[in-house]
Parts: structure tokens; sequence; C-alpha cells
């Protein structure tokens, strides 16, 4: 056994081929980014369809949130990779392939706006409604008044939980190394196959991630309340 | 659709077998996390030698995206302990860790958040640390907890779906093995996703459920 | 004083589902005069008020600002809809509202607060929105607190602060709507003494309160209302003296005691 744990501990294989598997990181970020936007932005708009005044918009905001919520990741990936392609060739009546990237970035797009979305929405209804009134009181156009007024009040509100949505976020795009996207995870198994070596390339992914993410994490927590303090509300 | 019938209703059998080992590998995660992260959060609490290796623990449990951990589990620790011995055994044990570190701060919370009014009032009774421990923080923090329990049950439920790459024969396994066979993934992934997504909304369903009738019952916790 | 009266309240009603709030109310405003309305909880004087400014759309009736009507457009079954919202908010630029819960934004200073609608709705520079915030601080005497943020007030400040932005949008009428219920009774003096020096500098205000003395001392009418209805207008000597409604002599008599 302590044989194989010095093995393992052994990093020396994982630094030899350090700018290969760490270059597989710059894939993870790389869709950690375009996930992210899109995940923000389409939360948002489910947010506001959500908050509507008008029954039918409700719906299908409650219809969108809880349809890409409740589905787990893994199975998204592979519905928008494998599947959609197929419906939408049905569609246009030609053959449609997504680029692996392309897909890890719309499933993970669309599950974590799910997640976003029900965040937003907390975040609107819990602003006071005296504050919209007073905003229409002074003639406020309802636009001018959810760009003003609610979404700066909401962002400093939920900045907590979105970044921990974004951790989330951006430890699960692990997964796109499933559909052949070249990032951290894929390399790794690239090379084991080479080297039949997995320990020391194993335990040295696991420690990367969690050192990547522990700092990142702990330093965006730190500068989001710096920030938040700074705006006493 | 004739292929509906074909490849989703007439396979029933193996997509049900399938369900059934994700229901299972989902119990078993869930109780471990429960244990492991009653125990990390009691360690971090009132151990306190223990304290940095439980925080360390934690932190290295939450900060690691899971498929990371079940490949490290699977393929690593056996050469270093000798266990897991099966891909079943290392999917639950990767699932109960990655949660165990999330209860684990949940449980912290919902013991912290428990006033210090109530704990001064079980010691002016001469009742000792631990029983106050056991009759009247401890349940009052799990109650606090229960709804993140659910919601943890709902996530080790979707990460669970990657016990497939470990040909752990879940639901996921089942329907890409399907796939595999007849090359055509329209409408198994399809039934495959509505199961997932019926299954999840349910199990929240029943979280929301339960936390409005802890609140009802027992007033409004953080 | 003008003629036209600035504003015009015609048989206004105003149902919530069942219940109907405002049974049919008329009045007139004229330019330049305080207007106090009193009454019980529930009579409906905060809706009436919130009609004024379209808050609250009324269910029929008509309510004309300086001779144009706030505009209901009536459908086939006779229910009422707003004018669009674009007119609306046009009008709203020349009512001031100063709400009981003040309502300032918290994301905001004082001073920001101030100048969001003066910039973004009139259209005014930063540099010419800041010299009118000034203005206004000055006379809610609340110069110093320009670069605070509103956690950091108290409610009297607040609720200054809340009248400064009113003012800022330089408007035909103010209305309060209970501008002093939220406060503690030390702080109520200093809000009032800024309402009373706004009504002696010929401010057009309409003032819901429960604060009789200053609705006796500064009003030029007082209307007291009742389960939706007017049941008692006239000057305020009139008013608390000898009214000639008995639910209004009843009402004062707990309040005067």
């Amino acid at each position: 056994m302590s044989e194989a744990l010095r093995q393992s501990l052994d990093l020396a294989l994982f630094w030899e081929y350090r700018f290969v598997l760490f270059g597989g990181l710059l894939f993870n970020a790389a869709i950690f980014a375009c996930a992210a936007a899109a995940a923000l932005v389409l939360g948002l708009c489910a947010a506001l369809l959500r908050v509507s005044l008008m029954r039918p918009l409700r719906w299908g905001g409650t219809v969108y949130v809880e349809l890409f919520r409740n589905a787990p990741d893994y199975v998204m990936l592979v519905w928008v990779h494998f599947v959609l392609p197929l419906l939408l060739g049905l569609a246009l009546r030609t053959r449609i392939e997504f680029h692996p990237f392309v897909s890890a970035v719309v499933a993970l797009g669309l599950v974590y706006s799910g997640y976003f979305a029900e965040t937003f929405r907390a975040g609107i209804q819990a602003i006071p409604k005296g504050n919209i009134e007073a905003g229409r009181a002074v003639g406020m156009s309802e636009a001018l008044i959810l760009r003003r007024i609610t979404l700066p009040q909401v962002v400093w509100r939920m900045l907590p939980e979105a970044l921990n949505i974004f951790v989330s976020l951006f430890k699960a795009t692990t997964i796109v190394s499933l559909i052949a996207v070249p990032d951290l995870m894929y390399r790794v198994s690239m090379v084991t196959q080479q080297e039949m070596r997995p320990l020391p390339l194993y335990t040295g992914a696991a420690l990367t991630y969690f050192a990547v993410i522990l700092v990142v994490a702990t330093l965006l927590r730190w500068a989001s309340e710096r920030w938040r303090r700074t705006v006493l509300v | 659709m004739g292929n509906w019938e074909r490849l989703v209703w007439n396979q029933r059998e193996l997509l049900l077998s399938g369900l059934n080992v994700t229901v299972e590998i989902c119990v078993l995660a869930f109780v471990g996390s429960v244990l492991g992260g009653l125990v990390l959060c009691l360690i971090r609490l009132y151990v306190a030698p223990l304290r940095p290796i439980a925080i360390l623990l934690i932190e290295f449990f939450r900060a690691t995206p899971i498929f990371v951990q079940l490949m490290w589990v699977n393929y690593v620790w056996p050469e270093i302990l000798g266990w897991p011995n099966t891909f079943f055994t290392a999917g639950w044990v990767a699932l109960a860790l990655q949660s165990s570190g999330y209860l684990a701060e949940t449980f912290r919370t919902g013991i912290e958040a428990v006033p210090k009014a109530h704990r001064e009032a079980g010691s002016s009774l001469g009742m000792s640390r631990l029983l106050i421990l056991h009759r009247i923080v401890m349940p009052q923090a799990l109650l606090t907890a229960a709804p993140s329990l659910v919601n943890q049950f709902t996530v080790i439920v979707k990460s669970s779906t990657l016990v497939s790459v470990i040909t752990v024969p879940d639901l996921m396994f089942q329907s890409q093995k399907i796939v595999n066979i007849w090359y055509e993934p329209i409408e198994v992934l399809t039934a495959t996703a509505a199961i997932y997504i019926a299954l999840i909304f349910l199990v929240s369903q029943a979280g929301k459920y339960i936390s409005d009738w802890l609140r009802r019952t027992f007033g409004l916790h953080a | 004083m003008n003629e036209a009266p600035c504003i015009r309240v015609v048989d206004v009603h105003k149902k919530f589902g069942p219940l109907e709030v405002l049974k049919g109310v008329s009045f007139d405003v004229h330019r330049g005069s305080v207007v106090s309305m009193i009454g019980a909880s529930g009579s409906g004087k905060s809706t009436l008020l919130r009609c004024i400014n379209y808050l609250e759309v009324p269910s029929a009736g008509a309510i004309y600002i300086e001779g144009e009507s706030l505009g209901f457009q009536e459908d086939a079954a006779g229910r009422r809809s707003a004018r669009p919202l674009r007119d609306i908010n046009r009008m709203r630029r020349d009512l001031g509202v100063v709400f009981q819960q003040y309502n300032l934004w918290p994301h905001m200073t004082v001073l920001g607060n101030i100048v969001e609608a003066p910039i973004r709705v009139r259209g005014l520079s930063r540099k010419e929105a800041v010299r009118v915030a000034d203005e206004c601080l000055r006379r809610v005497r609340l110069s110093d607190k320009a670069h605070e943020y509103p956690a950091r007030l108290s409610g009297g400040q607040q609720q200054r602060a809340a009248i400064a932005r009113a003012l800022a949008m330089r408007p035909k009428v103010m209305l309060f709507d209970e501008p002093t219920s939220s406060l503690d009774p030390e702080l109520t003096d200093e809000v009032l003494n800024v309402m009373r020096e706004l009504a002696e500098a010929g401010s057009t205000m309409i003032v819901v309160t429960h604060e009789m003395d200053f609705a006796r001392d500064v009003s030029d009418r007082v209307l007291f209302l009742h389960d939706g209805l007017i049941d008692e207008e006239g000057r305020p000597g009139q008013v608390f003296t000898a009214p000639r409604s008995e639910r209004c002599r009843q009402f004062l008599a707990k309040y005067l005691k």
C-alpha cells in the first residue's frame, strides 16, 4: 500500500506533462466563460418572465426554469450533443453536427440559466414594492425602473448566491471531456492510456482543481464582500 | 411513433433496472453523506485537535468536481487502500464524499443558528453539554437543515448520472446501451432525460412541501 | 389664486375585487392651497391620494390634472383601462409624492436619489440636476447628508430626503401620504416644519395625515373621509370646531382629547 501511496504522491509525471494538462484547463475556463455569459442572460430573461404580469408569460418562464433546473448536467450534455443536431437536421432537412465545444456551452448554459433564473427571481421579489412605486411616482418608465432600481439591488442582494452558482458551473465543465472536448480531464485520460500510470495523474488532477477552485472562490468571495460593504443597503 | 414503442417501451425492463440501480446508488450515497457530513461537522466544531483536518477535508470535498472525485475514488483508491472493489461502491462512495462536504457546512450553519439562549436555558436547568447537544441543539439544527438535505438529494441524483462512465449499470448507462445497439438516440435519450427531470422535480416538490410543513409546525428558522 | 382648479376629482370610485373603497368622491384643489384629508383607517384617504398619481386606477369617475384628464379609456364592458404609460409618466412629473415609508432607493446616496429622476426623466444635465438638488436639500435642511446612504439616516432625515427628492422635479402639486406615521414622535416635528414652510411658500399640497394640529393650522381646506365618501369638508376653523357631521365630531373627539 505504501508503494501505491508513494506513487500517487509522486507527481513528477503530472509535472512532466504540465503544459499539456494545464492547457486543458484553458478549455475548462473558456467553456465556463461562454456558458456563464449565456446562463446569466437567459436566466435573467426567464426570471423577468416569471415575475411578469401576464399569466402565459409567467407560465412559460416557470416551464423553462423547472425544465432546466431539474435536468442533470450530463444528461443535458449528451442530449444536446447527440439528439438536438438530429432534431434540427430533421427540421431543416439537412445533416447537422455540433462541435463538442458548442454542445458543451449550450448544454451547461441552459442548465445553469435555470439556477440563475431562480436566484434572480428571489432577488426581484425581495425588493420592497415602495421602491418601485417611488420610481413610478416621479414618472420613470418601467424599463428605467428595472435598469436603475431593480437590477442594481438584485445584483447586490444575490451576489453571494450567484458566486456559488458560478463555482458549480466551473466544476461542471469537467464533464465535457466525455464528449471529447480536450479539457484537463480528457488530457489526463489520454496521457494515462499512454503512460499506464493513473495514480499520479488523477491525484494531480484532483489537487489542481482543488487548488484552483479554492483559491479563486475564496478570492471572489472576499472581493464580493468588500464591494458589498461599500454600498450600505 | 413506432420508434417510441420499439426503443423505449419495449426496453422498459432494461430502463427500469437502470432506474433501480440509480435509486439504490442515490440512497446509499445520501445516507453516507448525511453520516459523513455529521461526523465532519461535529469534529470540526467540537474536537479541537482534529479541526484543521476536518476543515481541509470539507473544503477538499466541496471544491473538487464530482467527476474528478469519481475518477479519483475509482482509479486511485483501490491501489492505495485496496477498496472499493466494485464500480458500484466507488460510485456511491464518491457521491457521498462530495455531498458530505456540503452537508457538513449545512449542519454547521444549522447548529450555529440555534440561539444561544436555548443552550443557556438547558444549562440553567442543569443539563450537561452532551445532553444539550443531543436534545436541544441537534434536533433544531436538523429541522433547519431539512430543506437543504432534500436539495442535496437532488444534487446526488443529478451527479449519479456520471457513474455510468465507470460502467455502473444505472439508467444513463442502460439508455446509452440501447442507443449503441440501434444508433437511434432521439427517443431513448429524450425519454431518459424526461425521467430524470420528472424524478428530480418530484423530489424538489416534496422538499418544498416538507419545508412549508416545518415552517408551519415549528416556526420559521434560518 | 388661479380660477380653474389645479386638480379636479369627479365622482371617483375604486373597487378592490368585491370591496368598494371609494364610493364617489369629488373635490377640487386650487393652485397654492393646502388640502388635508383626515379620517379613520380604511376610510379610503390613501387610496384616493394614490388615484391622483395613478398608482391606483379608479374603477369609475375622472381625475383632471390642470384640465387634462388622467385619461381612462373605457372598453365595451365599461371597465376602465389605463392611458398609455408614456402619457401617465409625463403627467406624473408634475405631481410629487411623499410616501409613508419614505421609499428611498437604498443603493444610491441621498444626492443620487434626488438627482435620479431630474436627470433621467426630465433630461437635465448632471450639473444642473445637482444644483437643483442642493437647493432642495437646503430647503429641507439636509445639505450635510447629501453623500450618505439612506440606511445611515434617521427616519426623520430619510423622510426629509424623500421630500427633497419630490421637490427636485419641480412639481405643480405635492402629495403627502401620511408622511409622519412611520416616525417616532420626536422626529415628526422636523418633517412637519418642512411641510409648514412649503405651505407658507405657496406650494399646492394635498396631505393625508393623522396630525390634527398640522391639519388645523396649515390647511386651507380639510376633507373628512368616512367609508369611501367625503363626509365633511370646509375650512379648518369650521370643520374642527363645529363639524356638521356626527361621525366627524366623534372622530375629532377621539383625537383632540
